[in-house]
């Protein structure tokens, strides 16, 4: 008996210190954790769609906007990178997900604070080699740039200023209809980042 | 004396894993460069010596019945400390690295010194184990990363060493020949041996 | 449908848990000496690595996920893992003891072969529901099983062949294991 209880008094302690340290060391190693994910996950998207020449770290930066309220009650927050010279923003990006073939498509946004798309960059996506996963291509995403609002962001068939990648409409639509999403959230975010 | 001998067993009498064929599977996985094999040795080598020195410690509190589970908690704890601050601190090895961190748990190196040695041996002896088997395994993973880097893609440590004309083995890298550079790592120290004895 | 069955030959064959993805490596090279107890391993392994992903699935589910307590994933995987073999060791022990004569000494290096907590770790990591996280894991243990036949297979053949001598043993063992591996590239880009 008196063995029993001394293995159960052992190994709660064991776990119990356990569990304080590690609880410790995942605070203490949050904040630059979060940063490492976003600068290598995001940051090299975001090196693309915004334009040269800002003097600061839109990573460090980003600004959280609140975007309202899901079923449940919790905001909907979406950060927001800007890209600052003489620490006032020349430009911001953002995510913005579409369904594309296989799965969902995301893209980083590029916004100058008229509105005028600066760059589009695909992070993620699953499409098929060789085919849809042709959107990453600069050919496809470059033709994003200069671009402004919802009229002249849709596919060429569709009397937009976009051309498909030829074999993956699927695919070229997603991208089209995230950087579509983007557009409408931009007054909203403009209001709250400038 | 006998703790210098501790020390220096790991490195070559006994190295982990060429000689005590343990932990194979970080050891194949890891090591498509000499970087990786680094990162993973050392932090390979930081579980091994915080486990030892813990459980060499705890030795007596802990009833024979329930050690393994014991021992399994203390090594978890650190793999989890190793796994944080390596995302926070070092994100592209951490990703390169991958399920392999988790994976330190199950190294059967970290839970077989501590069954074998640092459950009967006092704090020092147990440390100096530890960190002699860590440094042997770090130089056994950087070395099969190393050459494995070299014949797959010209360069060690990514400073291209093979030449302009060279034409890289890409089956190096890839799991048939992380199985045949082992096996003919293993045999050349074979060799060694026996023309030494 | 469909998609069930690319998991499972991507399992089995494409990533082959041990073959592309090296987990299982050293019971991989230490049971593979005799068939008898090659088998014996495979069919432990098979019912430790079903059982301990869905139990794990339903752990990182329902009492990680919900607390925010993601970051000690590993540490409750492995004692899940390590108490469940021994729930098992006792159960067939007590209640089905053909089944434990045949797998019994198996159990115990069960715990510590890196392809149980891989495989959980894994199905976590895909996002798997449920249904996948089962198939996944029998299909994974399935491919390890037969890896492992196989190399026993070439290895039984060896014993008998004029093998260099310092070569004897493990190198040429891990040679075989390269050869087998070199042989399963064939099925990259099937799925």
């Amino acid at each position: 008996m008196r063995d029993l209880i001394k293995m159960v008094v052992v190994l709660t302690a064991i776990c119990g210190t356990s569990g304080l340290v590690l609880s410790y060391v995942n605070e203490a190693t949050k904040a630059p954790r979060e940063y490492q994910l976003l600068k290598f996950v995001k940051g090299p998207s975001l090196k693309v769609v915004l334009p040269e020449g800002y003097d600061n770290d839109p990573i460090t930066d980003k600004i959280q906007v609140k975007l309202g309220t899901d079923e449940k009650g919790q905001p909907i927050l979406k950060d927001v990178f800007p890209a600052k010279k003489d620490g006032k923003i020349v430009a911001f990006a953002y995510d913005a997900t579409a369904s594309g073939y296989h799965g969902p498509v995301s893209l980083m946004i590029g916004f100058a604070p008229d509105g005028t798309l600066t760059g589009v960059s695909v992070m993620t996506h699953s499409e098929t080699p060789g085919l849809g996963a042709r959107i990453t291509e600069p050919a496809f995403t470059r033709q994003f740039a200069k671009l402004k609002g919802l009229d002249q962001v849709k596919l060429s068939t569709q009397g937009g200023r976009i051309d498909a990648v030829s074999g993956a409409t699927i695919s070229s639509t997603a991208a089209v209809t995230a950087v579509q999403e983007a557009i409408k959230l931009f007054p909203k975010i403009k209001e709250e980042v400038l | 004396m006998s703790v210098l001998s501790e020390f220096t067993k790991g490195l070559w009498k006994e190295v982990p894993p060429f000689r005590l064929v343990l932990g194979l599977c970080p050891t194949l996985a890891v090591t498509t460069a000499a970087k990786n094999g680094l990162g993973m040795g050392l932090a390979t080598t930081f579980v091994l010596v915080c486990s030892n020195i813990l459980v060499s410690l705890l030795r007596n509190v802990i009833p024979s019945k329930v050690r393994i589970a014991g021992f399994i908690v203390i090594i978890a704890s650190f793999v989890v400390i190793v796994e944080l601050v390596m995302q926070a601190y070092f994100y592209p090895l951490f990703k390169v690295l991958g399920i392999f961190i988790p994976l330190i748990v199950v190294n059967c190196i970290i839970l077989g010194r501590a069954e074998a040695f640092a459950s009967k041996n006092g704090l020092i002896l147990s440390a100096a184990d530890g960190l002699g088997m860590g440094i042997g395994f770090t130089m056994s993973l950087t070395f099969l990363g190393a050459v494995r880097e070299w014949m797959g893609s010209g360069s060690v440590f990514g400073v291209p060493l093979a030449g302009p004309h060279f034409q890289p083995f890409a089956i190096m890298l890839k799991p048939p020949g992380a199985f045949l550079c082992l096996a003919v790592i293993l045999a050349i120290m074979n060799l060694i041996s026996a023309k030494r004895a | 449908m469909h998609e069930y069955w690319l998991l499972i030959v991507g399992a089995v064959f494409v990533n082959n848990i041990i073959l592309a993805r090296y987990l299982g490596n050293c019971p991989f090279f230490g049971v593979s000496n005799r068939m008898d107890t090659a088998t014996g391993m495979a069919m432990a392994v098979v019912f430790v690595i079903t059982l301990a992903s869905c139990i794990t699935w339903l752990v990182e589910k329902y009492v990680l996920a919900p607390f925010g307590l993601e970051y000690l994933e590993t540490i409750a995987f492995i004692l899940v893992i390590a108490s469940l073999v021994q729930l098992v060791e006792m159960f067939l022990q007590k209640s089905v003891p053909a089944l434990y004569r045949a797998l019994g000494i198996y159990l115990p290096l069960i715990t510590t072969n890196c392809a149980v907590l891989g495989v959980a770790v894994l199905c976590v990591e895909e996002d798997f529901n449920f249904i996948k996280t089962l198939v996944f894991a029998f299909a994974s243990a399935v491919g390890y099983g037969m890896a492992l036949i196989m190399l026993t297979g070439i290895r039984e053949r060896i014993l008998v062949a004029p093998v260099p001598k310092h070569l004897q043993g493990l190198p040429v063992g891990l040679i075989s294991g390269g050869l087998l591996a070199l042989a399963f590239l064939g099925f990259l880009g099937m799925v």
